[in-house]
């Protein structure tokens, strides 16, 4: 007799990697759903810790975890986290201008007993979310005031959204995306268009990878720029990477059985990463460590044309426009 | 501004569905003379705004006053309806949005060109966003010594142009000389917009700001530019010119050039960087018009301009109107259902922005609703957004029903260079 219990994490495992039938309802039930509920429990989790005691060293494992989950479903961009800037308000990077620094230092300063939940909503969504949570718990330079009740606020900030995100799409979204093309639903007006929609968050992904979490450190070989790495002060900038990499071709495996060079491709990027020994990737502004961060960027750039070549038509869609088009 | 690039695939879908159509149905090719023949006349109605901007602006230098500052101002402001209709040309088309960051490069640090507040700062990710060139004669850039003793065209366009590479050095376009005749809009979200005063073009005494005769070599050069480089523009689109010629040459691909270029202005660049960016961050910097305060026009010229693309029909400065077959001819052609719901959703986006413009021309300027808790600013911004949104996706059907894909790519060194990938 079977010990079910104790099997079900591997029955899991088992069906996530060769699914009995893979299409974007499967993404949906095995990709999408799972993470926007473990980033619910985790940032939940961080925002109870956040009550009990806001040390900031204390802190740090669960906001690691919940940056991780939120790794897990930072690649959708579409849905309930684009209404009211949900997404932005989570994690708002990069913020070039230092926005966030600035629209938090005035909340610091501000009366502790004004930093309700509701009044942090209301608030830049740059001063908000891990971002902002960041800063607090990883401070470069002595904060100016005490930070214990800014720390609570945004955590409790973060885990509501966390939570409106995921039961927007148990009470919505997900029938939203599950009758695509059936009468009455104007987002989707037929079933390739949420497969559309799917392949797009997976191709525009790739290029944020590229362009964003790669490119911005790497700079120019002349102004290589490693402190606008990602996460840098929370050490996480190359975790990020790897767990992306991982959370797409997590996704990839849920929308198509079929997909072998695209499969190749990510596992080549994957094993760069893993690789890599640079986790904020200082060595962009050396000759050699700059390689290495190139090779990996080169992986991911041909990650992407594999997915657009083979993917794309296996799927039998196009990209579709996206939130990066803008300049 | 980024090189996004788009690569057009069109299936042969399209041939044989306009093949079948009756004698009198719009062509491929005949709607895309259309699209040419409006950037034509949008870019030549911009070239004689900018000129006339050029004009007034000689008028402010030779005699500065309250009423030449205003004069160039007006010029100014009469200068971005013609300009802004023609923004949906950029993508879709390399040699515009190769050209584009010449003349309405936005946001600036406008350090980088004249005196700011106290309060401005240094940019951490910009060591020359407070160079303050008018100021300073003789600087270094990248390790090399820069004589910008004359302010010259050439000075602004190649040297100081995206200087270090940082696309925040904003040297030249519709928004340096924003900030040149507005100054600084230090009102935050604020009523009020940036007020320079006439005085600082004054020659000798009575100057304000420093460098008075620097100011006015660099407004006087910054305009010539955007002439040049609207002449150039308008001269691409002319009969034979390096854009209209290859969209002639391959009808179909120029048909998903001109719906990648409405969906993309529509949803990442209008609806996302423009409009829902600054409104989440509260910040009356990201307004794209942010020294004038005109921001709303901008942003309804920009819808008009798509909707422009979509329906074949431009009305010039002049009143005159330049129409022909339109990409709605052929989308009603192969799926009417289609085409009557895309043009419903133009007509509300342009209707969503005009009364973002009517609310900002009563009283309740583009930075003053994004400004924490006005409730009502931000319904009338996610108006917007949400109408632009919304035609996005039937960008997209229209695109299907016509057999066009869009791919994107940008520098794609692994296709061009596949050795490389594993170098």
């Amino acid at each position: 007799m079977l010990r079910p219990l104790t099997l079900g994490p591997l029955m899991l495992c088992l069906c996530l990697a060769t699914p009995a039938m893979a299409d974007f309802p499967e993404t949906l039930r095995q990709h999408i759903l799972p993470g926007y509920a473990a980033f619910a429990v985790a940032t939940a989790d961080l925002a109870q810790a956040a009550q009990q005691d806001c040390d900031a060293v204390a802190l740090r494992p669960a906001f690691q975890a919940a940056f991780d989950a939120w790794i897990g479903v930072q690649h959708l961009r579409f849905g309930p986290v684009e209404v009211d800037g949900r997404g932005l308000a989570i994690q708002f990077w990069p913020d070039p201008k230092g926005a966030g620094a600035k629209a938090q230092r005035g909340l610091l300063l501000d009366d502790a007993a004004a930093l309700t939940p509701d009044h942090m909503a209301e608030q830049s969504v740059a001063a908000r979310g891990l971002s902002g949570l960041e800063r607090l718990l990883y401070p470069a330079d002595p904060l100016p005031a005490d930070p214990c009740a800014l720390i609570r606020a945004t955590a409790a900030d973060l885990a509501q959204t966390a939570q409106t995100v995921n039961d927007a799409w148990l009470v919505g979204y997900a029938e939203t995306l599950l009758t695509a093309g059936e009468s009455g639903n104007t987002t989707y007006l037929t079933r390739p268009e949420a497969r559309q929609a799917l392949f797009t968050q997976v191709i525009t992904a790739l290029e944020f990878l590229q362009d964003q979490r790669l490119g911005r450190p790497l700079g120019t070989f002349d102004a290589p720029h490693p402190e606008r790495a990602e996460a840098r002060a929370s050490g996480r900038s190359l975790v990020n990477i790897r767990l992306s990499l991982h959370s797409l071709r997590a996704m990839v495996a849920t929308l198509s059985p079929d997909v072998p060079k695209t499969m190749a491709a990510f596992d080549h990027a994957i094993a760069l990463a893993e690789a890599l020994d640079d986790p904020v990737l200082a060595g962009v502004a050396t000759a050699q460590g700059r390689l290495r961060v190139e090779i990996l960027q080169q992986a991911v750039t041909a990650l992407r044309d594999t997915a657009l070549a083979e993917l794309g038509p296996e799927l039998d869609v196009g990209i579709g426009f996206n939130a990066a088009d803008g300049d | 501004m980024s090189n996004r690039r788009l690569a057009l695939f069109a299936s042969t879908a399209l041939a044989a569905a306009t093949l079948s159509q009756p004698a009198t149905a719009a062509t491929p090719a005949e709607v895309v003379t259309t699209y040419a023949d409006i950037a034509e006349a949008a870019y030549g109605d911009s070239l004689t705004a900018a000129i006339g901007l050029q004009g007034a602006v000689e008028a402010l230098i030779a005699a500065p006053s309250e009423q030449s500052l205003a004069a160039a101002r007006a010029a100014w402001i009469a200068a971005r309806p013609s300009y802004q209709q023609t923004e949906v040309y950029r993508f879709g088309n390399a040699i515009v949005d190769d050209w584009e960051g010449r003349v309405n490069a936005w946001p600036l640090d406008e350090g980088l060109i004249d005196y700011v507040d106290p309060a401005y700062g240094q940019s951490e990710e910009n060591a020359l966003s407070a160079l303050n060139v008018i100021a300073t004669p003789h600087f270094t850039l990248s390790g090399a010594a820069v004589d910008a003793s004359t302010i010259t065209p050439e000075l602004i366009a190649g040297t100081l142009q995206e200087a270090g590479g940082i696309e925040a050095n904003v040297a030249s376009g519709y928004h340096a000389i924003e900030f040149l005749l507005w100054g600084q809009d230090l009102n935050g979200t604020g009523p009020g917009a940036g007020s320079r005063p006439f005085s600082d073009f004054v020659q000798g005494d009575g100057c304000t700001g420093g460098n008075c005769d620097r100011r006015a070599a660099y407004l006087q050069a910054a305009t010539t530019l955007l002439v040049a480089d609207l002449t150039e523009m308008a001269g691409n689109w002319a009969e034979g010119g390096a854009a209209r010629a290859p969209l002639e040459a391959d009808p179909a691909a120029a048909l998903a050039a001109m719906l990648t270029g409405m969906g993309s202005l529509s949803y990442g660049e209008l609806a996302g960087q423009r409009m829902r960016l600054g409104l989440m961050l509260n910040d009356p910097e990201e307004e794209h018009d942010c020294f004038s305060d005109n921001t709303h026009n901008s942003q309804y010229y920009d819808g008009l301009g798509i909707q422009n693309v979509y329906l074949g029909h431009y009305i010039r400065a002049d009143g005159s109107t330049v129409s022909g077959p339109s990409l709605s001819d052929l989308v009603a052609q192969a799926d009417p259902a289609v085409d009557t719901r895309l043009k419903a959703e133009l007509d509300a986006s342009v209707a969503a922005l005009a009364a973002l413009k009517v609310a900002a021309e009563a009283g309740m300027a583009y930075d003053q609703m994004l400004a924490p808790g006005n409730a009502e600013g931000e319904a009338l911004i996610m108006g917007g957004v949400e109408a632009l949104v919304t035609q996005t996706a039937s960008i997209q059907r229209a695109m299907l029903v016509l057999g066009l894909t869009a791919a994107s790519f940008e520098g794609s060194e692994s296709l061009d260079n596949p050795a490389a990938v594993f170098q």
